[in-house]
This record gives structure tokens, C-alpha cells and sequence, in this order.
């Protein structure tokens, strides 16, 4: 099995797609990170604070500092996971695209080894990603934060109930993402399916059936994060982050079973 | 002889049609064996239902017993080319071989081997997409030997190769051959295989035509005969001609094909007639005319005997001699 999560590796980081995915979530983070300081920087508080009013004269930091903004301000990349998502596609259809599948099939005709080899090296990816997500955003966001004025370690300190939620989301939707790409072997199709649904039906699902949105992907990816502000489905209430973890857990799994069990009876032709 | 690879009632149905049907035939151990048929024969769904890539719906497909998906570590067994496209064309050479030696088992030192057998060593760190057509097939042969297998099956290798290219192939293969290993290998056109392969195995509509050596399909095309015969006479000829029962075409002023004829029958004939004769050759058939009417001809319902002489293969006419 070793070998061939190490031939799924060499496969992934031999071409030039899923470093430029890589990129662009950096980038993306990077440009949250930024917007969250200067929208805050207009408002004088942090998103989800209470007007300058409430206060009553008390002085009002100019920072992030309370618990959840803080949380919230490192769960800046988490939206990021839709790239997660879109590399898990990619290293399932990939192989049908450029029908390397079937060298693939003949080195390892288990499919089921296949298939797990596939979402191991998913699973890493994710976890990979949304690591260095986190990295970039603990510099750019504390850099900013201490710019201010305000405390770097507050912001670590935080890290503890964020991080291991976002990364669970980013390896569960790298496994979703090698599920759908199983089911949908044309790349284009896994690739608009996944887009349309978390850009666009999911938002608007949310907004026609207000209590859909803890049960729908993005709201259990937003819970088990810990991350609540500045989230669209957070308006609509979420569960707890490890009732949102089992929810995520079960998305991830289930579609990465059918689309192998799928897998495993498809004629390569 | 024992059989590399054995073919027992072999049939696969997609939808409503029977791409294959009851096909059995075996490959001999170290031999080359042509696997050949028209286009949409049912050849590359054979050997992808040998290789476990497409479900068999009836009959068995092994190696020696063993299906393909229950070999230990397959890709050291059996070497397989079936298309040159499947590479990422983004990815060098060295890293696709690289990919597959890890997931087969096999050790990375082979990559720069197979290259070097297939002559790519140059442009190992050059990314596939680049590749000429000739050269991608090259790296699919490259990627058939990575794990040293003893059973090679190549599904249409010659397939945009150019002259030089098919030359290649050719002793390529006699070279396998020469170390002993058992090479299955698919065309749609026997007169690229016929100087390359020991056996034949001819299939149309999903099922086997015919299954026999090449020698012994040579000898068939052989009796397929007609003398062409350039004379000066040729008026005189056709009268003589008419008295004994033989078909016959002009196919040029002075030159007449007289179907099967010999030059045992001819040459007395001629003499006897008093006709002057400057041109007389004896016409072979050519193993493609063979397999063209085998394959092209071939009528479902009356498929030719176990031994492929009957049925469609028929005997050539034979006249008799003159009275």
C-alpha cells in the first residue's frame, strides 16, 4: 500500500495543476486576510461586535481581540477548502481524462487498493494544504494584528480550536472531492458540479430552507472549524464543531464509497 | 507446448451488442502469436477483458489458470501496450515510468533501463506532451517492460508508425521472441505482422475465424494460385482456353491471369497448342488476400470448420487437366 500511495504522490507532484491550485488558495487566503483588516479598519470593529455604542466609554480596541474574532480571523483560509475539494477531483479524473487509468489498472488491478491509495494521498493533500494555509494566515494575520497593537499570542492561542477542524474539513473534502470524481469521471463535469453546488445551489438552498444550513456541507465545515463569523451560512445557526465534524465525516465517506464501489465495477474501455 | 495465455468461451455483452462471443484460442509459450481482425473485432475488448480492465461477461480469460487480477504483482508477468495516448502530457517520461514501478513493484533502476531499450534515454526528462506519435508508442513498450514480464500483449503497436518505425517494431519483437517470452500482438493489417509472428489467430464479429500457424496459412494462400502468361498469341490462347473448363481474364494487350492454373498443367498445354509464351509466372496468393477473405467474407451462420479450411475458406478451383 506504501507503494502505491508513493506512485499516487509521484503522479500528483510531476504535473503543474495542483501547484497552481495551491497557489491560488494562498493567494485567495492572503486577499481575506487583507479584506478582513480593512473592512474592520472602516467599521471600528471586528465583524459579529457590537456598534462603538455599546461600550459605554469603555476603551474599544482597534484589533481583533475578543475569542471568536480572533478564531474567526484564522479561519480566514477555511473557504479555501473548495480548492481541497477540487484537487481530490482531480486526482481521480485525471486519470480519465489523459486515460492514464488504464496503465494505472494494470499496475494495480485491485481496484479497492487503487481507490485508497487514490484517497490517502487526497487525504494528505488536504491536510497539507490547509497547514500551509493556516501558516500564511498566523504570519499575514499576525503581522497585522501586531502592527496594531494587539497580541500575537492571543491569536495563537486560538489556534487550538481552529486548526484541527479546518483540517479535518480539508482532508474531508479532498476525500468528497475523489468521491464525485469517481461518480463523474469527466473532469469538466466533477469540476462544474462541485463549483455550482458550493458557489451557487448551496446559497441558494440555504436562503429558500433557512434550517437546511447546518445540514448542508459548507455549514458542517464552518462548525467543525469553530468558525462562525463572516461565514453566509452562519447566519442561519450551526451545529457544535463536533457535531459538524461527524456530519463532514459522514459527507466524505459516504460519497467516497459509492464513487469507489462505482469505480470498482466500471469498464475501462 | 504449454499455453501462455488461454482463451476458454470468452463473450462480452455491451447493451444489446455481443462484442465477443464464445471466442476460445490459447497463446504458446514462447511464440509470437498475431491477434488479427478488422477494426471493431472485438480484439481490444479481448485483451482488456485478459487484463482485467473490462468485466468478461461469460468464459474465462488467463494466464496459465490465473486470471490477470490475481497475478502477485501483474506488471512483472505481463507486459501490456494498449494505447498511445494514455499518458498525462504534462508529466516527463521518466516520472510516468517512475509511477508505475512504484505502484507495480518494480525497481526504479529499470526506468533508465527501458529507456534505453527503447532508445528515449535523451528524452527522458522531456514532458510527454512533446512526444511524437512514433516516440509515445516507444514509451508505451517502455512501460510494458518495465517489470521484465515473460508475457508481452501489444494492441496495435504499428498504429502511426512510420516505415522505420514498423521496422523497429519488428525485430523488437523477434528479440522478445528470442529471450523466450510469449507475445500476444493485435493488428487489423496481417501484412504488417506476417514477417514477425509465428501463430495467427484471425477473429471478425467477435468470433474466432481461425486459428493456425502462419507456415500453414502461407501453404493455404499457396494453393490459391494463377498463372499470368504474356504472349503475342493472345487470340490463339483464348480459343485453346475455351476448350477446357477454366476461368480466365485479360488484364493487359498480350497478358491473360488463368485462374488456377499450374505450371505443370500450363506448360504441356502451351506445347501442345504451339503457343508462343515470352512471360510465364507462377501467381501466389498473398496471406492478405487470405485474411481479407476470411475476415470480409466471413458469413455467421456458416462458420468454417475446427481446422479453417472449410466453410468460407474454401479450396481454390482447381481445372483439371485438358482432355
Amino acid at each position: 500500500m506504501i507503494a502505491i500511495v508513493r506512485s499516487e504522490w509521484t503522479k500528483l507532484r510531476t504535473t503543474s495543476v495542483p501547484w497552481i491550485l495551491t497557489g491560488i488558495a494562498l493567494v485567495i487566503t492572503g486577499l481575506f486576510i487583507l479584506l478582513y483588516f480593512v473592512t474592520h479598519g472602516q467599521t471600528g470593529g471586528g465583524p459579529g461586535e457590537p456598534g462603538p455604542g455599546a461600550n459605554f466609554g469603555m476603551p474599544h480596541p482597534g484589533y481583533p481581540h475578543t475569542v471568536q474574532q480572533l478564531r474567526d480571523l484564522l479561519g480566514r483560509g477555511l473557504g479555501a477548502y473548495i480548492f481541497s475539494l477540487l484537487l481530490g477531483v482531480l486526482i481521480i479524473t485525471t486519470e480519465f481524462r489523459h486515460k492514464t487509468v488504464t496503465t494505472s489498472f494494470l499496475a494495480t488491478p485491485r481496484r479497492s487498493q487503487f481507490v485508497i491509495g487514490k484517497l490517502i494521498v487526497a487525504a494528505l493533500t488536504g491536510a497539507l494544504l490547509a497547514c500551509i494555509i493556516l501558516a500564511v494566515t498566523v504570519v499575514g494575520a499576525g503581522i497585522a494584528i501586531a502592527g496594531e497593537g494587539g497580541s500575537f499570542t492571543a491569536l495563537v492561542g486560538q489556534l487550538g480550536a481552529v486548526a484541527p477542524g479546518m483540517i479535518l474539513v480539508y482532508v474531508l473534502f479532498a476525500l468528497l472531492g475523489v468521491g464525485v470524481g469517481s461518480l463523474v469521471t469527466n473532469q469538466v463535469a466533477a469540476i462544474i458540479i462541485c463549483l455550482g453546488w458550493f458557489l451557487i445551489l448551496e446559497s441558494i438552498i440555504e436562503l429558500l430552507w433557512h434550517w437546511t444550513a447546518k445540514w448542508l456541507p459548507s455549514g458542517a465545515a464552518s462548525a467543525a472549524a469553530n468558525v462562525t463569523a463572516g461565514r453566509r451560512e452562519a447566519t442561519f445557526g450551526l451545529f457544535n464543531w463536533w457535531q459538524g465534524s461527524l456530519l463532514i465525516l459522514a459527507y466524505g465517506l459516504v460519497f467516497a464509497v459509492i464513487g469507489s464501489v462505482v469505480l470498482a465495477r466500471r469498464d475501462i474501455t | 507446448m504449454t499455453s501462455a495465455i488461454e482463451i476458454r468461451s470468452l463473450a462480452k455483452q455491451f447493451g444489446s451488442i455481443r462484442a465477443v462471443d464464445d471466442l476460445s484460442f490459447e497463446v504458446a509459450q514462447g511464440r509470437v502469436t498475431g491477434f488479427l481482425g478488422p477494426n471493431g473485432s472485438g480484439k481490444t475488448t479481448t485483451l482488456r477483458m485478459l487484463l482485467g480492465l473490462v468485466s468478461v461477461t461469460e468464459g474465462t480469460a488467463t494466464f496459465g489458470g490465473t486470471r490477470y487480477i490475481d497475478l502477485d504483482h501483474p506488471i512483472r508477468h505481463v507486459g501490456a501496450a494498449l494505447e498511445a495516448t494514455s499518458f498525462h502530457p504534462a508529466r516527463r517520461a521518466e516520472d510516468h515510468l517512475k509511477s508505475v514501478a512504484l505502484a507495480g513493484g518494480i525497481s526504479l533502476s529499470r526506468v533508465d533501463e527501458t529507456l534505453e531499450m527503447v532508445g528515449l534515454t535523451e528524452v527522458a526528462r522531456r514532458r510527454v506532451g512533446k512526444f511524437s506519435l512514433g516516440m509515445r508508442q516507444r514509451l508505451q513498450l517502455a512501460t510494458a517492460l518495465l517489470g521484465d514480464p515473460e508475457i508481452l500483449i501489444l494492441d496495435e503497436p504499428a498504429n502511426g508508425l512510420d516505415p522505420q518505425g514498423i521496422q523497429w517494431l519488428r525485430t523488437f519483437i523477434r528479440n522478445q521472441a528470442g529471450l523466450g517470452h510469449s507475445v500476444l500482438v493485435s493488428s487489423h493489417l496481417l501484412s504488417e505482422m506476417e514477417e514477425t509472428v509465428d501463430d495467427v489467430v484471425i477473429i471478425s464479429q467477435g468470433k474466432l475465424v481461425l486459428q493456425t500457424t502462419l507456415a500453414d496459412m502461407a501453404a493455404q494462400a499457396g494453393t490459391g494460385t494463377g498463372m499470368r502468361i504474356r504472349t503475342p498469341e493472345v487470340r490463339r490462347l483464348t480459343e485453346a482456353l475455351a476448350a477446357v473448363p477454366v476461368g480466365w481474364r485479360q488484364i493487359a494487350v498480350d497478358t491473360l491471369v488463368i485462374d488456377g492454373a499450374t505450371p505443370e498443367w500450363f506448360g504441356p498445354f502451351a506445347a501442345h497448342h504451339q503457343i508462343v509464351l515470352y512471360e510465364l509466372i507462377n501467381e501466389r496468393g498473398s496471406l492478405e488476400d487470405v485474411f481479407l477473405r476470411l475476415t470480409q467474407g466471413f458469413d455467421t451462420e456458416h462458420p468454417p470448420g475446427a481446422d479453417g479450411r472449410s466453410g468460407q475458406s474454401a479450396p481454390f478451383h482447381t481445372p483439371g487437366a485438358p482432355t
